[in-house]
This record gives C-alpha cells, sequence and structure tokens, in this order.
C-alpha cells in the first residue's frame, strides 16, 4: 500500500476514460502481470475522496475474501501526494481484455452464438446472484461495466455507484445510466435488488441484437419506450408513491418480445419478460433465473 | 458530489444547552418498528426442511458460511438446515437459564421445529424491515450479517496509553450530537464509532487530533451511507474552525490507509431490530433497547462484544426493566429470537450489567447526548422510565 505509483506499475495504453478519470493499461513491474489502473485526483478544495471511490474499494474489499470468479480483482490501492494541493489515489485491479461492449462490437457477424450468450448470462446472473446474497447492489450494470476476458468470463466491474443494503436505507435517487435503469427509479420509487435484474435483461437483449434495446433521450422518454416493448402496466401496478401518472403514456398492449430480438429462442424469450417486468416485486430474482428452462440444455458455445 | 445547503444554515452546535431545551431529535423510524403483530402460530413450510441442494454456483457463499457462522449462531448456519428436523435442533452450549424461563415446557414441540421455524421467522422479519425484496436471499443475507458482524469485535478494550474510557466517551458523545444534527441515518453513527475505534488502535493519533479523528469517521461513514453529504468547510465549522479543510482531508487519506479501505460493518442496530421483531417486542420495548444500544456505544468496554450480543443484551435489559405482562406466544417467540443471540450466558450478563449501569447514571453523567435524544415524546420518552434508575438492581435479583 501507498508506493509510488509511477515506479512500480508502468503505464502501456489508456483503456477508457470515467467521470474521475482515466483507466490506463500498465504493467506491474514486480510481477510482470499486466493491471488496469483506475486513478482518482482530489484535490484539498474538493470534499476529499469521492463517494463513488470510497464505496467501490470498500464494498470490493468486502467482497473479495470470497474470491468469487465473475466479480474484477482488487490487487491494491495507492495513495501518493502530487502536491501540497492534490492527492492522487489508484486502484489497481487485475487487467481483463475488454469490456462487453468491445466484446459485443468485435464479434464477427452474424453476432454471438447463442450458446456463447447462454454461457456469457450463466456467469452474470451468477455474479448478480452472488452480490444480491452479500446484501449489494450494483446499480450500474451496463456492458461497459461488466469485463469480459479472452477466455470468456465475465467480470463484473465499476462499483462507483454499489451499495450496501440496509434497513433505513438512504437511497440515491437517480442511479443507472439511462437506457438500463428500470422503471421504478425512472419513476422515482423505491428501489432494491430488481434494479441489477431490469439492467441484466436489457443486457440480455442486447447481446443478441448488438445495440442497446431502449435507447431513450430523457427519463419520460425512455418510460415511453420500454412501455413500447413490454406495454402499459395495469392501473394497480403503477407505484402509489410517484408523480409521474400513468395516463401521461398512451394505453399501449405488450408486443411480441421476438418483434425486437428476432434470434432469441423461445426459453430465452421467456426469461428475457421475466426479467423486464414492470412491477419489480414480480421481477425474477438472479437466483431463480438461473434455475429458469432456459440454462437447462446446454447450447453448443461455437 | 451531493451537496446540502449545511453551510448555508447551520445550527449551533450548543454543547452547553440545559437538556430540556435542545431539540427533540430526528425523524420517526416508523417504517422500522411498525405495528407490532401479536403472536400467530407459524405455519412450518414443509419444504424448508428438505435437504438444500448444493449447487456449483453458490459454493462461495457456503464455503465460507461454513467456516465462520459456526458458534456465533449455535450451528445456525446453513448446513443445519441438510440435517432432518429432529438432528438439527439447537445445540445448547450453556444452559440458558434467565432467557429460556418457562416458554419451552408448554410448547415440547417447539424445539424440534426451531431451525426451520426460525429461518422462516427470520426471514419474515427481514421482509418486514424492509431488508429484502425477494425471500431467496433471506437467509443469506441474515447468515452474511452474521459473518461480517464476527470481525466487528476487537480482542481487547485497551486504547493508547495516552487516552481513557472517559476521552473516548467525550468524543463519542459529542458524535452522537453531530451526527443528530446532520440528521444522517441511525447506521451513519454506529459505523462511525466502529471507524473510530478501530482507528484509535490502528493509527497513531495525539489527543490534540481527536475530535479532528471522529468528525473524519462520521463523515467517511457518511460516505458509506448517505446520499446527501456536508461540505467539509461546514465540517469545520462544526469543529469551530479549530481545524484547516486541508488537516480534515489529510486525517480522511490516514484513516482510509490506516484501515486499508475496510469500511464493512454490521450494525448491533440491525440485530437488534431483527430480533425485536421475531420476538414481537412492543414498540416501547424495541425504543429502550435502542436506547441502552445507542449508550453502549459510550462504553470502552463494549468493543469486546459481537453486535449480535449487545443487541441482544440491550433487548433483554429493555425487557426486564419494563416488565410488560407475558403471554404464552410471546414468551415462545422470545426464546426463539434469543436462540439468534445466545452465545455465551457470562457475555450476555457482562453487557446487561454495563448497560443496566449506564443507563441508572445516564442523566447524571456530562454525557448524556443519548439520555436527552431518548427522552423526547417520539422515542416514548424511554430514557426518562423510573424502573431504569433500578436496574443494576432488578438484574441483580435475576441472576
Ligand atoms: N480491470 C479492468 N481491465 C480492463 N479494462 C477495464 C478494467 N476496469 C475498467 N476497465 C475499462 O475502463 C472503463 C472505465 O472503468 P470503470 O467503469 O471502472 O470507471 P468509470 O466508468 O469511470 O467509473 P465511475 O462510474 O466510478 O466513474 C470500463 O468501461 C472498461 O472498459
Ligand atoms: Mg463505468
Amino acid at each position: 500500500m501507498a508506493h509510488v505509483t509511477g515506479v512500480q506499475y508502468e503505464p502501456v495504453a489508456e483503456i477508457g476514460g470515467g467521470a474521475y478519470g482515466t483507466v490506463y493499461k500498465a504493467r506491474d513491474l514486480e510481477s510482470g502481470q499486466f493491471v488496469a489502473l483506475k486513478s482518482v485526483r482530489v484535490q484539498t478544495d474538493q470534499n476529499g475522496l469521492p463517494v463513488s471511490t470510497v464505496r467501490e474499494v470498500a464494498l470490493l474489499k468486502r467482497l473479495e475474501q470470497f474470491d468469487h470468479p465473475n466479480v474484477v480483482r482488487l490487487m491494491d490501492v495507492c495513495a501518493t501526494q502530487r502536491s501540497d494541493q492534490e492527492t492522487k489515489v489508484t486502484l489497481v485491479f487485475e487487467h481483463v481484455d475488454q469490456d462487453l461492449k468491445t466484446y459485443l462490437e468485435k464479434a464477427p457477424a452474424p453476432g454471438l452464438s447463442p450458446g456463447r450468450i447462454q454461457d456469457l448470462m450463466r456467469q452474470l446472473l451468477c455474479g448478480v446472484s452472488f452480490l444480491h446474497s452479500n446484501r449489494v447492489l450494483h446499480r450500474d450494470l451496463k456492458p461497459e461495466n461488466i469485463l469480459v476476458t479472452s477466455q470468456g468470463q465475465v467480470k463484473l466491474a465499476d462499483f462507483g455507484l454499489a451499495r450496501i443494503y440496509s434497513c433505513h436505507m438512504a437511497l440515491t435517487p437517480v442511479v443507472v445510466t439511462l437506457w438500463y435503469r428500470p422503471p421504478e427509479v425512472l419513476l422515482q420509487s423505491s428501489y432494491a435488488t430488481p434494479v441489477d435484474i431490469w439492467s441484466t435483461g436489457c443486457i440480455f437483449a442486447e447481446m443478441f441484437r448488438r445495440k442497446p434495446l431502449f435507447c431513450g433521450e430523457s427519463e419520460v422518454d425512455q418510460l415511453g419506450k420500454l412501455f413500447e416493448v413490454i406495454g402499459l402496466p395495469p392501473e394497480d401496478e403503477w407505484p402509489t408513491d410517484v408523480t409521474l401518472s400513468r395516463k401521461h403514456f398512451p394505453p399501449l398492449l405488450p408486443r411480441p418480445i421476438t418483434d425486437f430480438v428476432p434470434e432469441i429462442n423461445e426459453q430465452g424469450a421467456q426469461l428475457l419478460l421475466k426479467m423486464l417486468t414492470f412491477d419489480p416485486l414480480k421481477r425474477i430474482s438472479a437466483l431463480n433465473a438461473l434455475e429458469h428452462p432456459y440454462f437447462q440444455d446446454e447450447e453448443t458455445l461455437t | 458530489m451531493a451537496k446540502t445547503g449545511f453551510c448555508d444554515s447551520k445550527p449551533l452546535l450548543d454543547l452547553h444547552k440545559k437538556a430540556d431545551e435542545r431539540r427533540a431529535p430526528l425523524r420517526t423510524w416508523s417504517n422500522a418498528c411498525g405495528p407490532i403483530e401479536r403472536w400467530q402460530p407459524v405455519e412450518v413450510d414443509e419444504s424448508r426442511m428438505a435437504p438444500v441442494k448444493m449447487e456449483p454456483e453458490h459454493r462461495w457463499e457456503r464455503r465460507l458460511s461454513a467456516q465462520t457462522s459456526e458458534g456465533i449462531l449455535m450451528g445456525f448456519h446453513e448446513d443445519s438446515f441438510t440435517h432432518s428436523a429432529a438432528d438439527g435442533c439447537v445445540e445448547e452450549e450453556e444452559e440458558p437459564v434467565l432467557l429460556y424461563p418457562h416458554g419451552l415446557q408448554g410448547l415440547p414441540s417447539l424445539q424440534a421445529l426451531v431451525p426451520s421455524l426460525l429461518r422462516h421467522e427470520v426471514e419474515t422479519a427481514l421482509e418486514k424491515l424492509d431488508l429484502i425484496w425477494d425471500r431467496a436471499y433471506a437467509w443469506d443475507m441474515f447468515l452474511d450479517m452474521a459473518r461480517t458482524q464476527t470481525r466487528n469485535s476487537f480482542p481487547t478494550a485497551d486504547l493508547p496509553r495516552h487516552f481513557t474510557d472517559l476521552t473516548r466517551s467525550v468524543l463519542v458523545d459529542w458524535l452522537i450530537q453531530v451526527h443528530e444534527l446532520m440528521h444522517f441515518q441511525e447506521e451513519t453513527l454506529y459505523l462511525a464509532i466502529h471507524l473510530v475505534n478501530r482507528s484509535l488502535r490502528a493509527i497513531k493519533i495525539t489527543t490534540v487530533n481527536l475530535q479532528l479523528l471522529g468528525m473524519v469517521c462520521l463523515f467517511l461513514a457518511a460516505k458509506m451511507e448517505e446520499c446527501l453529504l456536508p461540505e467539509v468547510s461546514g465540517l469545520c465549522f462544526l469543529m469551530d474552525h479549530t481545524y484547516t479543510k486541508h488537516q480534515l482531508l489529510r486525517m480522511e487519506r490516514k484513516v482510509l490507509l490506516g484501515l486499508k479501505f475496510d469500511l464493512s460493518y454490521c450494525p448491533p442496530l440491525h440485530f437488534l431490530l431483527l430480533l425485536a421483531s421475531v420476538a414481537r417486542c412492543s414498540a416501547k420495548a424495541v425504543w429502550m433497547a435502542r436506547y441502552l444500544l445507542e449508550l453502549s456505544l459510550l462504553e470502552g468496554q463494549c468493543v469486546l462484544f459481537l453486535p449480535v450480543q449487545l443487541a441482544g443484551a440491550a433487548l433483554c435489559v429493555s425487557r426486564q426493566v419494563l416488565q410488560e405482562p407475558s403471554t404464552p406466544g410471546g414468551e415462545a417467540a422470545w426464546c426463539l429470537a434469543s436462540s439468534v443471540h445466545v452465545g455465551s450466558e457470562t457475555a450476555l450478563l457482562r453487557i446487561m450489567h454495563i448497560l443496566a449501569n449506564a443507563a441508572a447514571k445516564a442523566h447524571t453523567r456530562e454525557t448524556c447526548a443519548s439520555f436527552i435524544k431518548f427522552s423526547s415524546p417520539e422515542t416514548m420518552q424511554v430514557s426518562r422510565h423510573a424502573g431504569l434508575k433500578n436496574a443494576p438492581g432488578l438484574l441483580g435479583v435475576c441472576t
């Protein structure tokens, strides 16, 4: 801990830019392995280390003892004083070859095989189920935050919005990137583990489509887009604690999901609909999704 | 980062105001201790007794729970559920004289049902507390709480030489007031004090910087738990500008590195609410237990105990003091709840004595923030309950 970052890790390439800084691929000079460095600069005129970093590190530290195959490994945290006015905190992760977004983009036409998708989904749900049974909500699942090794192993990453469940949990009203955001969050109602399932459902559809399922431009537009697919929910499912009225939306009927995801098989379509269920209480859990008949018949991976 | 108006409208933290002049505290926690249902015979779901299939996906959770929840839950780790109901019942390590007064004789079959009954009750309680949305995870979450807490107690109550228990309790009392002023969640307070306890042992802190350390721990706890954060300048203001922003942020870094960024904690409060729900305690009993539990933060000795033990002891004292009329159903529910927290009878009694003594003297102490907080009508004025003054005597009779 607290080594001088520049010395132990030699940057190789820039991987991605995030809200708080850039992620670099680097070589660990001690072990020769590649690592991913995510650093945050903290100015003394700010509010200290950003909440997202504090939570990301604390949650990954908490989970690391389980050594779960579908969660990215945090190897180290370094803090270096850059000047009197600035401290740099660097999170050192195991390096994973690409994120799911790139993985989907790179897949040669006509896209991923049904077997590959089934395998990715099983791992994804396995990771989500692991988080949920350890009282962790991810709250920002999307292809950019899911890493895939060159052997096809899925690893959940970017715990910057994650948090531990508690009784009188103070919930941040805006979580999850718009396109993957579930209706209860769009409506600013209360939410819990089902948020991650909605996002996982959107990702499931995207694996077939190779483009996002719902691309709204605003929160209301996003709701409209998802009602075009799942239909306007009945009055009694509309949350009571929200300001936006159901009357605001046209009375749409659900359309066959295969209109939007034509390549999906029947079992897969059933599972997808269970994940994209409007009422979070009726939405399937990760644990139950793993038991779904979709996963019963092993599809060939190629 | 979220901003609040703390800096514009900062009310002064006046530590010298008389007890009754101070604002009544916080919002109500009504959602957490809603209407207490009367005891209903619980239907036992047969399927829960059936052996649990081992799935490869679950092996990570399982491996750990088998290692560490042993003993804490008296054999209530997952593996007990793979036994049949008959051999999966509670293993009593010590004769729990105090906790099984007369409930079990009337209900001979209860003992055999305990594992599945308890699991059912814990799941229902977690659901009522809004802790879970999906029952499928309830038991896993409970085991996770049980596991996490085992890392939350300390081997000794010793502090570095230049700090006394009194200095520490003055700091905690001040933090209780700042916490109340900020309208933070209750969890944030428990986490903050836990971080103070760990920091005092993990990093070198001078007496001069003790208040700064306390504030930084509260700030970090808020970063973990709250969605609205105060500005650093507001925090400096609350410390009379004794420290600069710069010093505060440096201390934040020092604490994070000293604690290796490990900020996970399972507050005793969660166990208290869970036990109270399983035991169908009255609202008053729960408020009093919450008060006693908060007093435990001021007691240096309490760091020796597990959160679940502290919660169990707080409820025991509260029940003894209130002496609410008992019903056979209520006793049975209490026995069931006790099976969660009974670890060592000696430890339980020790905590009960510490809490009873603290409550008896609370109103005379300088550090009386909790006494004041829990004297408000919203908290059913539990801290002023006459019975608390003789609480130590009450325990004396029972043991
Ligand atoms: N361990 C890793 N190995 C390879 N690439 C990674 C790794 N971690 C992150 N990346 C890449 O960097 C991108 C940004 O990382 P990440 O999502 O963790 O940060 P962020 O989006 O800035 O997070 P935040 O939401 O906290 O601002 C990812 O989308 C991914 O492409
Ligand atoms: Mg990201």
